[in-house]
């Protein structure tokens, strides 16, 4: 027997799961205390009975890291840039300051202009680093080659040893723009995740538990709560939405998540049972960053959003992007969607009299009769639907027109596919009329409306990303994921073998992050052979590929 | 916010060979350099996904002879459809301006399609010239060809067109591929002075093809009114170009973008695909999007100044007289199956350097005073012996001409040779082959 927690940290409440053997077997929903974390998730715990079952592994999908960006709570970090020539600093919003210096490398790894030590000590000298410990360093290309970094750091490391510096090259990815705010984000994040971490795994080690905690990531899959880069835990709670969804459906069917939270609501996109991951970085706050990240779209509307009368919208109100409290059937300030939906029966919670109050309180005295009330109660459920429709139409046109660089790619474009709506959240039954009078096609409720995330969190699997640059004819190659660069003493156009090394490379990884490689599904893209060629001789190759774990479940739940 | 629409598509796993300059290689480093600056989260920059090209939208523009099957196209036919995503998204104003960063190339590529020269096979500026001709009622149309070398094919398809002034600056011809591209090319009997060919000397650096540009070019544009100016943007000016032998820098062609203010910018060649295309590219790529370029350095130094002098500006003062000189001189012949009016002749041959053949071309130009003129192009491919024929009524066709279009169309189909009827007025495209008899796109 084996037993899975799954807790999803949302701004209101926290949902928990107890899961033995691909059965539910406990759930709970507890206030979320914005100010304790830590105590929250132990009182879910309790909540859960999780001390009195052998619980083998708990993860957790949190907001710490999410939060703390949005609200301006991280500490400052010294970020020192090597941005070479070209397009200039400030043609791109900059979120955080900098310092840049001076040293070039190319796309190809080649240093083109040496740094100036002198111009680091001067600008040492003028930074106060008694107050500020982190440092992050990033240069223009160091994911093809880290040297600058290196020599940078091992400067300050001499003459600081109390530092705290992270390199840019840890996120090989292309883009010096994003990799810097991401490296920012994550050396800013590091502490205040560490804390919690390691009280969360006291906490449970005290009461007794063997089990393994894990944090849910962006793009849908786990890893163990030592080895998480913190900043990869932004957007988990979409990310369990979907694969909440995933694991109560059939496999290979493709499907539009919607999880309908108080005030957002979250769209996301599942393709012959697999999550659609996103062709760019997670974007949080004023940051663009390189997490990868499931392709999922929030928009401001849920089932507690504050529905105001408004005179200038051609339905007579406007639904605005925050909460006031509970919805006025449950005995809030303000109507709600979900008023709408116990106005018009179709949820079996809220009182039938407020709810009616609620919306009268949109209409003029004179009109508040039971066909306006109806009207209204429709209008403002079609116009959410129609809002969920649109945002599906948005991601749907992005999975259609990702970027292609081959010819093989647009010869052979996605294909259509039977899409219906997977709806979860609290008012999923609230809304099912009104998306399948708008948008024409199926709607399904999962089992487990209220509890779908914690689901997701519960049963969602590791994943692995390995994407291999390898350049024969300078002999170097990186490991983008991992800023893993190495020599390479291989072939010069190497074909199986590159393959096989890649391969290699990846199961490592995945023993490192406490995975049994027999027992992971990995799966090669398809590999880009560059010849790379000189006064018309060929004298190496450029390989590109990688190999993958896909974001997906350990299992579904049984019903 | 005024959109830059970028579509890049390296066509990673295409190339003319192994070796060959259109390799697959050759936007590799371009896209290390854009997407590491992070070009594509600038706020102004919109992305698009390629496209594909249909068949109709190619043989609207150009024969491709015997009959299109006959050719391996899919690249190629990205590279234009690509062109005409940005074409829509231009004329519906989603972008205010935008870049096909595409392989494979095209403006050697002309009316008549016997095979692959000069790295092209089809025309990605002419097929989005008619296009959006035909589905947006654009009228005049410039195209501003600063590839270092001639654009022939372009000039080809619009050398009889009144409504497309095609300008072309260019290394000399008589030192450079394809060896055309002289000043006294001033365009068809009906369409005189609208083609402009700059022949350029060897070394022309920053600061004259700039004067180039400024004393010549943009008045000529000023002058022609047109209601969209396309840049055929070939890099090969560049200094480091393995092809070539001008000594344009990065910023150089960031101003020429500038300078230039297309509508659309198209790639075309460049060949120095470490030491300039990564860099060139960027450049223009932010010209476009109003950001400054002066950042742009490539590490290579040019060789030679950029400063321009007083015996270039003496040279194209020279140049811009022999072009006002250059007059009307055109062979009238009335064979006995040409319909009604005057016909010029104009017989010439084309070379195909990729697999090595020549092209007879006997085009025959109606003339008229009301319209661009029905074109009749007979095309030899001069290895298989096959003939051709493509017969064209242009936009804004006169009755006569239109007529004329017809009875050519009635006179060659039934013989064994592959004739297309190219009607740009009514936007009616048909092929006639002796096997397959008429075929309609």
């Amino acid at each position: 027997m084996s037993y899975q927690v799954g807790i999803d940290v949302g701004g209101t409440f926290t949902d928990g799961v107890l899961i033995r053997d691909q059965y539910l077997i406990k759930k709970t929903k507890v206030p979320t205390q914005a100010d304790n974390l830590l105590e929250t998730l132990l009182n879910a715990f309790e909540h859960l009975d999780v001390y009195k079952h052998p619980v083998d592994q708990i993860t957790v999908s949190t907001t710490l890291v999410t939060n703390a960006i949005l609200e301006n709570r991280l500490p400052p970090v010294e970020l020192f840039l090597f941005p070479g020539s070209g397009m200039r600093m400030d043609a791109l919003p900059w979120p955080v300051p900098y310092h840049t210096l001076l040293g070039e490398i190319d796309y190809r790894g080649r240093e083109v202009v040496p740094p100036d030590e002198l111009e680091w000590r001067r600008l040492y000298n003028q930074i106060d680093f008694s107050t500020i410990k982190d440092v992050a360093i990033v240069s223009k290309f160091s994911h093809r080659n880290k040297v600058l970094e290196e020599s940078l750091a091992d400067f300050l490391n001499k003459k600081n040893p109390e530092l705290n510096i992270a390199l840019g090259s840890e996120w090989g990815h292309t883009n010096f723009y994003r990799r810097s705010l991401t490296t920012y984000l994550n050396t800013a994040s590091k502490k205040l995740y560490q804390t919690f971490a390691a009280q969360l795994q006291q906490a449970v080690e005290k009461n007794g538990s063997k089990a393994e905690l894990k944090v849910l990531k962006a793009d849908g899959g786990i890893v163990p709560i030592s080895l998480l880069r913190p900043v990869e835990s932004i957007n988990s709670g979409p990310a369990a939405s979907v694969i909440g969804a995933l694991a109560q459906s059939d496999p290979q069917h493709s499907f539009i998540v919607v999880d309908i939270g108080g005030t957002t609501t979250d769209i996301g996109l599942i393709l012959s049972g697999e999550p659609l991951l996103s062709a760019h970085g997670a974007k949080i706050g004023p940051y663009l960053t390189m997490i990868p990240t499931l392709a999922t779209r929030s928009i401001p509307m849920g089932g507690d959003s504050t529905i105001l009368p408004d005179s200038e919208a051609p339905e007579g109100f406007k639904i605005a992007p925050y909460r006031l409290g509970p919805a006025y059937c449950l005995g809030g300030p303000a109507p709600t969607p979900t008023d709408a939906m116990c106005y018009l029966k179709r949820v079996e919670h809220g009182n039938y009299q407020l709810a009616e109050d609620g919306l009268a309180s949109l209409l003029p005295p004179e009109k508040r009769n039971p066909e306006a009330l109806y009207n209204l109660a429709e209008n403002i459920l079609r116009k959410f639907a129609r809002e969920i429709n649109h945002t599906f139409a948005i991601l749907h046109k992005e999975w259609q027109e990702e970027p292609a660089y081959k010819v093989w790619e647009v010869l052979h474009p996605h294909s259509a596919k039977d899409f219906y709506f997977f709806v979860s959240g609290g008012s999923a039954q609230g809304i099912k009329p009104s998306l399948e009078e708008v948008a024409h096609l199926p709607v399904q409720i999962t089992k487990h409306a209220d509890v779908s995330n914690a689901i997701g969190a519960a049963l969602a699997r590791p994943t692995l990303s390995c994407t291999l640059h390898l350049d024969t004819y300078v002999r170097s190659y990186s490991i983008e994921e991992f800023g893993e660069q190495g020599e390479w003493r291989g072939s010069r156009r190497p074909y199986k073998e590159v393959q096989e090394f890649l391969l290699g490379f990846a199961r490592r990884k995945a023993q490192g992050l406490g995975l049994d490689p027999e027992k992971l599904e990995f799966k090669t893209r398809p590999f880009d052979y560059f010849p790379i060629v000189i006064s018309y001789e060929t004298v190496g190759q450029i390989v590109r590929g990688a190999i993958v774990v896909p974001p997906g479940v350990i299992g579904r739940l049984e019903p | 916010m005024k959109y830059t629409g970028l579509l890049f598509f390296p066509a990673f796993d295409w190339s003319l060979g192994d070796t060959h300059p259109e390799r697959e290689e050759r936007l590799l480093y371009t896209q290390e350099q854009l997407f590491e600056e992070g070009v594509m989260d600038l706020p102004q920059i919109k992305q698009y996904s390629p496209g594909l090209a249909s068949l109709k939208d190619v043989l609207r523009t150009q024969g491709i002879f015997p009959t299109p099957a006959s050719h391996d196209l899919d690249a190629h036919l990205i590279a234009a459809g690509s062109s005409l995503v940005l074409g829509d998204a231009w004329a519906k104003k989603e972008i205010y301006n935008g870049f096909a960063l595409v392989r494979p190339p095209g403006h050697h590529s002309g009316a008549t399609v016997q095979g692959n020269r000069g790295f092209c096979t089809i025309n990605n500026e002419a097929i989005l010239v008619n296009y959006l001709r035909t589905y947006y009622g654009i009228k005049k149309v410039a195209i501003v060809d600063t590839d270092v070398h001639h654009g022939d094919g372009t000039q080809d398809i619009f050398y009889h067109d009144p409504d497309v002034l095609f300008i072309s600056l260019h290394q000399d011809g008589r030192t450079l591929y394809p060896g055309s591209g002289f000043i006294y090319e001033k365009g068809g009997p009906n369409a005189f002075g609208t083609t402009l060919d700059i022949p350029l000397p060897p070394g022309t650096g920053d600061e004259d093809i700039h004067y180039v540009l400024e004393s010549w070019v943009l008045p000529r544009l000023e002058e022609f009114q047109p209601d969209i100016v396309i840049n055929s943007a070939g890099q090969d000016n560049h200094f480091t170009d393995p092809l070539a032998s001008m000594n344009v820098t990065a910023r150089g062609y960031g101003r020429i973008t500038e300078l230039i203010r297309p509508d659309l910018a198209v790639l075309e060649g460049g060949y120095s695909i470490e030491g300039a295309l990564p860099y060139v590219n960027l450049a223009i790529v932010l010209a476009l999007a109003g950001e400054d370029y002066q950042g742009v350095i490539e590490p290579q130094k040019p060789r030679y100044p950029q400063k321009g002098s007083n015996a270039f500006k003496g040279f194209l003062k020279e140049l811009k007289e022999q072009y006002g000189r250059i007059r009307l001189e055109w062979n009238f012949r009335n064979d006995s199956f040409l319909p009604k009016g005057k016909w010029v002749y104009y017989p010439h041959s084309v070379y195909y350097d990729t697999e090595g053949f020549r092209e007879i071309r006997k085009d025959w130009i109606r003339q008229c005073n009301h319209c661009g003129g029905t074109v009749l192009l007979e095309s030899q491919h001069t290895d298989t012996g096959k003939d051709s024929a493509l017969v064209r009524i242009p936009f804004g066709a006169c009755d006569e001409c239109t007529q004329a279009g017809y009875d050519l169309w009635e006179y060659f189909i039934g013989r064994k040779i592959s004739v297309l009827l190219q009607d740009q007025k009514d936007n009616k495209i048909e092929l006639w082959h002796v096997d397959k008899g008429v075929t309609s796109f």
